[in-house]
C-alpha cells in the first residue's frame, strides 16, 4: 500500500507553484518521498516532505498571475499616464475643480501638521534634553483640590545635588520685574535669576561671548532684541549696565554675553539672565528657605540614571518642605523631561514653558481631517460622474483584452497624477499664504521646517496614500465594473441615481451648514463680547508707575497744573495691573478673593458703579484703618443680604463693608469674575498715579507726562499704560479667533460648492438631451430648471435640517467652554447663514442651470 | 542573459549533470552529490542552481516520458551544452594553471 504525504502541504505547492514547474517540482518531491517512507518513519517522511514544499517557496518558483501581460506593463503604464494627461487638459474645469479643491485641503493639512510637528516637538534643540528634567510638585494649598506646580523651593536644587550622586548639575530660575538702565534708556523689563550652569545645561545659541559668562557674578547675559534695544548699532559686550529692583536697591553689571535669536520651537528662554547669587544679595527677604519658592528647578542627570528612583529618594524633602509651611504643602515631586515640557506645560501651574493646550491641537487637525475628507469626497463625486463620459472607453479596453485590474490600475494612476498636482499646488499655497498667515495669528512663530526627514516623509507619503486611496480607490472600483456589452447596448446607466454620491454631496453640505452656522454665532457672540460693558469707565484714563510717596507728589503737583486733567489720584493697585489673589474668610467659610489696596478717591476716578453704601473718605481713620468695598460677586459668594455693616476677615484682620460697586472686568473676558475687595492705602504706599481727563485730551496729557518725568525720576521708566488698552490682548485673541474660525468656515463651503459645480455641470451635461427634448415638447424655462435642480435642492435641504442644528450645538458647547458669559445665540445667525449659503449655491450653479435653459434642441438632438 | 560567472555550488551541479549524461534530473543529480561529496544538499537547492544554469545557456532541458514512480509525473532531464562543456574546461584549465603555479616551498607547512 503506497503512502499519501501530507494532503494540506501538498495543496499548499500546488497552490502556489507556477504551472510550468509544477510537474518536475513534484515529481521530484513525490519521488524522495516514496524512498524516505522506506527508510525512515511515516512521520519523519511527512515532515521531510512538508520540509521540502517550504523549501521550494522561492519567488522564481511563485505563480505570477499576469505574467501572459508582463512584457507590455511598462508600455500600458505609458499610455495610461499619457491618457490621463490628456484626461485632465480635455476636461479642464473639472480637473481644475478637482486640484484646486483638493490643494486647499493639502494646504491647510500640511500647515496644521507643520504646526502640530512643531508644538510636539518643542526644545529639541537642546541636546541634552534627554537626562534634563524640571522637578514638578504636585500642591495641596490649603482646602483646594491637588494641582501641578512649576515652582519648587528654592533650596531643592543645591541639596539635592548634595545629596544625590546622580545629579550632574541644575540651576533654578527665579523671575523679578526691574528697571533696566543704560545712559539715559530706562525700561521695566521682565528678568530672571538663574544658576551659572543655566547656559551650560541648555544650548541656547550664543551671539557674542561664551557660556560660561554667567560664572562672573556681575555679569548680565541679554538676548539679541535687548541688545537691540539698548546698544542699537554698539557693541554691547562689557557695556555697563544698572537694575533698580522693586525694593529700591540698584545694581551694576556688565554685559558678559549676548543670545543669538532663540530658536522657534523654545518653550522658554528669556531675554535678560542675571547670575543668581544677586538674587540672594537683594533680600528681598533675610532667609531663604523651604517655605520659598522659585519659578523653576531643572536637574541634569548623569548618563543612565532612572529618574522614577531619584523622585522616590526626593520624597525624604516632602517633610522638610511641609514643616516650614503648612498651608502649601508638597504632596509629591515628580521629574518632568525636558523633552516633555512643551506638551505637559499646559497642565502645570505657572510653568516656565509657554506652550499650546492640546484642544487646540486637536481642534485644528481635527478640522483639517474633515475639509480633507471633504476635499476627497469631491474627487469622488465628479471623478464618478465624469466617468459617464468614458464608458465606451472603458467597454472598448475591456474588449481589447484589459481586465477588470488593469481598469482600475489606469483610474487609480490618473487620480495619482492630480494628487501630485494638488500636493504641490497646496504646498506653495500653504509656504506662502496659509503658514505665515498662521503664524501671524498665532503668538509664537511658525516657519515651514519638519522637525525630522522622517516626520515630512512620513506626512507625504500617507497623505499621497490615504487620499489617492479613498478618492480614487471608489471611483476605479466602481467603473471597472461595469460590463462591456451592457454598456454598448446603452443599457448602463449610473451616476445618475446614485445614492452614494448623494450621501457624499450631503455630507459636504451639512458640513458647510455646520460651521457656517457655527462660525456665525461665534462671531456674533465674539461681537458682543468685543463691546461688553467693563463694568467701569476706562476712557480717558492713564496709569504710570512711581517709585515712592516723593516722586508721587511731585508728579501729582506738575498733573495739577495741566488744565486738561480732570482728577488725579494714586494707588498701591490698579485695575489690570496690579492686584493680589488671596484668601479671605467670612465666619468659618474660606474663599479666594482680589484685593485691590486703592487710595481714597480711586473708586470715583476710575468710574466704579457704587449698587450701595459709600467709597473711603479721605480724612476718615476708621476707613484706612478696616474700612472695604466689594464687589456684587463677593456679595453673593459669601450670601450677604444686606452686605453694608458686615465683617470679613483677611490676614488676620477684621474689616467693615463699606460699600458694594458693581461687578467689573478687570483685564479678559476669558475668565469668570471673581470676589473683589478693595481696602485703603495711605499716600506712602502709593504705587501709581492715576489721571483722568477728557478721552480726546488723552494723548496730550500723555505728552506733558512724559515731559516733566525725567526731572522728577531719572532712574525709572516712564512705563505708562492707557486704560483702555488693558483688554488688547482680549481683542486680539478674540480677533485671532474670529478670522480662523471664518476661514474654516469659508473653506468648507467654497469646497462644497466646488463639488455642487462639479456634479451639477455634469448631470447638465448628461441631460443635455432629455432638456432638449422636454423644450420641443414645450417646457418652459422655469420648468427646466425645476427638473435640474430639483434632485439637489433635496440633498440641500436635508443637509441643512441636520447641519444647522448640529453646528448650532457644537459651537455653543466651544463658547460655552471658553466665554463664561456668553450671549445667547438668536435667529440672526441661522438666517444669515441660509442666506449665505442659498446665495453661494444660486452663484455656484445659476451659470450651470441657465445652460440647460437654454439649450438649442436643433443641435442636441441633431447629432444621431 | 545574465553574467557567465559559475558559482560553486553551481559548478558543482554542472560536473554532476555532465557526469550524469543522459539521466540527469532533480534527484538523481541531488543523490549524485551526496554520494560523491558527503554534504546533504535540498532538493530546491539544485532545482534553483538547474534553472540559473539553463538561463545562463550551460545546460538544456526537455521533458522525459512518463514513469511509474512518483505518480507517473515526468522527469525533466538536464543535458550539458557546448557552452556548459567550455565554461568546465575554462575552469579546470584555469585552476591546473593556478595549480602548476604553485612553488615547491609552499609545501614546507612549519607548524
Amino acid at each position: 500500500m503506497q503512502q499519501q504525504p501530507p494532503r494540506w502541504a501538498d495543496r499548499f505547492l500546488r497552490w502556489y507553484c507556477n504551472p510550468d514547474l509544477i510537474e518536475e517540482i513534484q515529481g521530484d518531491i513525490y519521488e524522495l518521498y516514496e524512498r524516505e517512507v522506506t527508510i525512515y518513519s511515516l512521520r519523519k517522511a511527512n515532515l521531510l516532505f512538508i520540509w521540502n514544499v517550504m523549501r521550494f517557496f522561492r519567488w522564481s518558483n511563485i505563480k505570477k498571475s499576469n505574467s501572459k501581460y508582463q512584457s507590455n506593463q511598462l508600455s500600458m503604464f505609458k499610455n495610461y499616464f499619457v491618457i490621463g494627461l490628456r484626461n485632465i487638459r480635455k476636461q479642464w474645469t473639472t480637473s481644475l475643480i478637482n486640484v484646486l479643491g483638493l490643494s486647499i485641503a493639502i494646504g491647510l493639512a500640511l500647515t496644521t501638521f507643520i504646526f502640530i510637528d512643531q508644538q510636539l516637538n518643542m526644545d529639541s534643540f537642546h541636546t541634552k534634553r534627554n537626562s534634563i528634567y524640571q522637578v514638578i510638585n504636585t500642591v495641596q494649598e490649603g482646602d483646594s483640590d491637588l494641582a501641578r506646580w512649576g515652582d519648587s523651593p528654592i533650596v531643592l536644587g543645591p541639596q539635592a545635588i548634595l545629596d544625590h550622586s546622580v545629579i550632574k548639575d541644575f540651576t533654578r530660575i527665579e523671575f523679578r520685574y526691574g528697571n533696566l538702565r543704560r545712559g539715559d534708556y530706562v525700561f521695566n523689563e521682565f528678568m530672571s535669576f538663574v544658576d551659572p550652569s543655566y547656559l551650560k545645561m541648555f544650548d541656547f545659541p550664543i551671539k557674542y561671548g561664551n557660556r560660561s559668562a554667567l560664572e562672573e557674578k556681575k555679569n548680565i547675559v541679554i538676548g539679541e532684541e535687548t541688545a537691540l534695544k539698548y546698544f542699537g548699532q554698539e557693541d554691547p559686550m562689557g557695556q555697563q549696565m544698572s537694575i533698580k529692583f522693586s525694593n529700591g536697591v540698584i545694581q551694576q553689571y556688565v554685559v558678559g554675553a549676548v543670545l543669538d535669536k532663540q530658536p522657534d520651537n523654545a518653550s522658554f528662554g528669556f531675554e535678560i539672565m542675571l547670575p543668581m547669587d544677586n538674587f540672594f544679595d537683594l533680600r528681598f527677604k533675610d532667609n531663604y528657605d523651604w517655605a520659598y519658592f522659585t519659578d523653576a528647578t531643572f536637574i541634569e542627570l548623569h548618563e543612565g540614571a532612572d529618574p522614577r528612583a531619584l523622585e522616590e529618594l526626593f520624597m525624604s524633602y516632602k517633610e522638610l518642605q511641609n514643616q516650614s509651611d503648612s498651608r502649601w504643602t508638597i504632596t509629591d515631586f515628580e521629574l518632568l523631561s525636558l523633552d516633555g515640557l512643551g506638551t505637559e506645560a499646559f497642565d502645570i501651574q505657572e510653568s516656565v514653558a509657554t506652550a499650546g493646550h492640546p484642544a487646540g491641537r486637536l481642534a485644528l487637525g481635527g478640522l483639517s481631517v474633515i475639509l480633507l475628507l471633504l476635499a476627497c469626497f469631491n474627487y469622488m463625486n465628479i471623478a464618478v460622474a465624469s466617468a459617464t463620459k468614458r464608458l465606451k472607453e472603458i467597454a472598448l479596453r475591456k474588449v481589447m483584452g484589459s481586465d477588470r485590474r488593469q481598469i482600475i490600475y489606469q483610474f487609480m494612476l490618473e487620480n495619482f497624477i492630480q494628487v501630485v498636482l494638488a500636493m504641490m499646488v497646496g504646498i506653495l499655497l500653504s509656504y506662502y499664504f496659509l503658514l505665515p498667515g498662521f503664524s501671524y495669528m498665532v503668538p509664537i512663530n511658525v516657519p515651514f521646517v519638519f522637525s525630522s526627514w522622517g516626520a515630512m516623509f512620513g506626512f507625504f507619503g500617507t497623505l499621497l496614500l490615504i487620499i489617492g486611496l479613498l478618492s480614487g480607490g471608489y471611483p476605479a472600483l466602481y467603473i471597472s465594473r461595469f460590463q462591456p456589452v451592457s454598456i454598448f447596448r446603452g443599457k448602463e446607466k449610473f451616476g445618475s441615481k446614485s445614492i452614494f454620491s448623494r450621501v457624499l454631496l450631503g455630507f459636504q453640505f451639512f458640513f458647510a451648514f455646520s460651521t457656517i452656522v457655527g462660525s456665525f454665532i461665534f462671531v456674533d457672540n465674539a461681537n458682543y463680547m468685543a463691546k461688553r460693558d467693563w463694568g467701569y469707565d476706562p476712557e480717558g484714563i492713564l496709569s504710570i508707575p512711581v517709585a515712592n510717596s516723593q516722586e508721587y507728589q511731585t508728579l501729582r503737583k506738575a498733573a495739577m497744573e495741566k488744565p486738561e486733567i480732570m482728577s488725579v489720584t494714586g494707588t498701591q493697585g490698579h485695575i489690570s495691573r496690579n492686584s493680589t489673589y488671596t484668601t479671605v474668610s467670612r465666619l468659618d467659610n474660606d474663599f479666594k478673593a482680589y484685593v485691590y489696596r486703592v487710595g481714597p478717591d480711586y473708586g470715583h476716578v476710575m468710574g466704579l458703579r457704587l449698587k450701595a453704601g459709600r467709597f473711603f473718605e479721605k480724612d476718615k481713620a476708621t476707613d484706612l484703618a478696616n474700612g472695604a468695598y466689594v464687589n456684587e460677586k463677593f456679595v453673593k459668594q459669601v450670601g450677604w443680604d444686606d452686605p453694608i455693616g458686615k465683617t470679613f476677615t483677611y490676614d488676620s484682620s477684621r474689616y467693615n463693608v463699606l460699600g458694594v460697586v458693581e461687578d467689573f472686568h478687570y483685564y479678559t473676558f476669558w475668565v469668570d469674575i471673581e470676589p473683589v475687595f478693595f481696602l485703603m492705602v495711605p499716600e506712602e504706599d502709593f504705587k501709581y498715579l492715576v489721571v483722568k481727563s477728557e478721552p480726546d485730551k488723552l494723548v496730550e496729557v500723555d505728552k506733558y507726562l512724559l515731559g516733566v518725568w525725567p526731572s522728577i525720576s531719572p532712574n525709572d521708566p516712564y512705563d505708562k499704560v492707557y486704560q483702555e488698552d488693558a483688554m488688547n490682548g482680549f481683542h486680539e485673541e478674540n480677533r485671532a479667533n474670529i478670522v480662523i474660525i471664518s476661514f474654516i468656515a469659508g473653506l468648507a463651503i467654497i469646497l462644497a460648492c466646488l463639488g455642487l459645480f462639479g456634479l451639477l455641470s455634469f448631470n447638465i451635461n448628461r441631460r443635455l438631451k432629455e432638456f432638449s427634448v422636454r423644450k420641443v415638447l414645450g417646457a418652459q424655462s422655469s420648468e427646466i430648471i425645476r427638473v435640474a435642480s430639483r434632485e439637489y435642492v433635496w440633498v440641500l435641504t436635508i443637509a441643512f435640517v441636520l447641519g444647522a442644528p448640529t453646528g448650532f450645538m457644537m459651537i455653543t458647547q466651544l463658547i460655552n467652554m471658553i466665554y463664561p458669559d456668553p450671549k445667547q445665540a438668536g435667529a440672526l445667525p441661522f438666517i444669515i447663514a441660509i442666506l449665505i449659503v442659498v446665495v453661494t449655491v444660486i452663484i455656484t450653479i445659476s451659470g450651470q442651470i441657465v445652460r440647460a435653459t437654454q439649450v438649442n434642441p436643433s443641435e442636441n438632438l441633431r447629432a444621431e | 542573459m545574465r553574467g557567465s560567472y559559475l558559482g560553486e555550488f553551481e559548478e558543482l551541479v554542472l560536473l554532476t549533470v555532465g557526469s550524469l549524461y543522459k539521466e540527469a534530473y532533480g534527484v538523481a543529480i541531488m543523490d549524485e552529490i551526496e554520494a560523491q561529496t558527503e554534504r546533504s544538499v535540498n532538493v530546491s537547492a539544485v532545482h534553483a542552481s538547474l534553472k540559473r544554469l539553463e538561463a545562463k545557456g550551460y545546460v538544456t532541458s526537455y521533458m522525459g516520458g512518463a514513469t511509474n514512480e512518483r505518480g507517473g509525473r515526468r522527469k525533466r532531464f538536464f543535458e550539458l551544452t557546448m557552452n556548459g562543456k567550455k565554461v568546465l574546461d575554462e575552469s579546470m584549465a584555469l585552476r591546473t594553471q593556478l595549480y602548476n603555479k604553485i612553488p615547491n616551498i609552499a609545501y614546507n607547512f612549519s607548524y
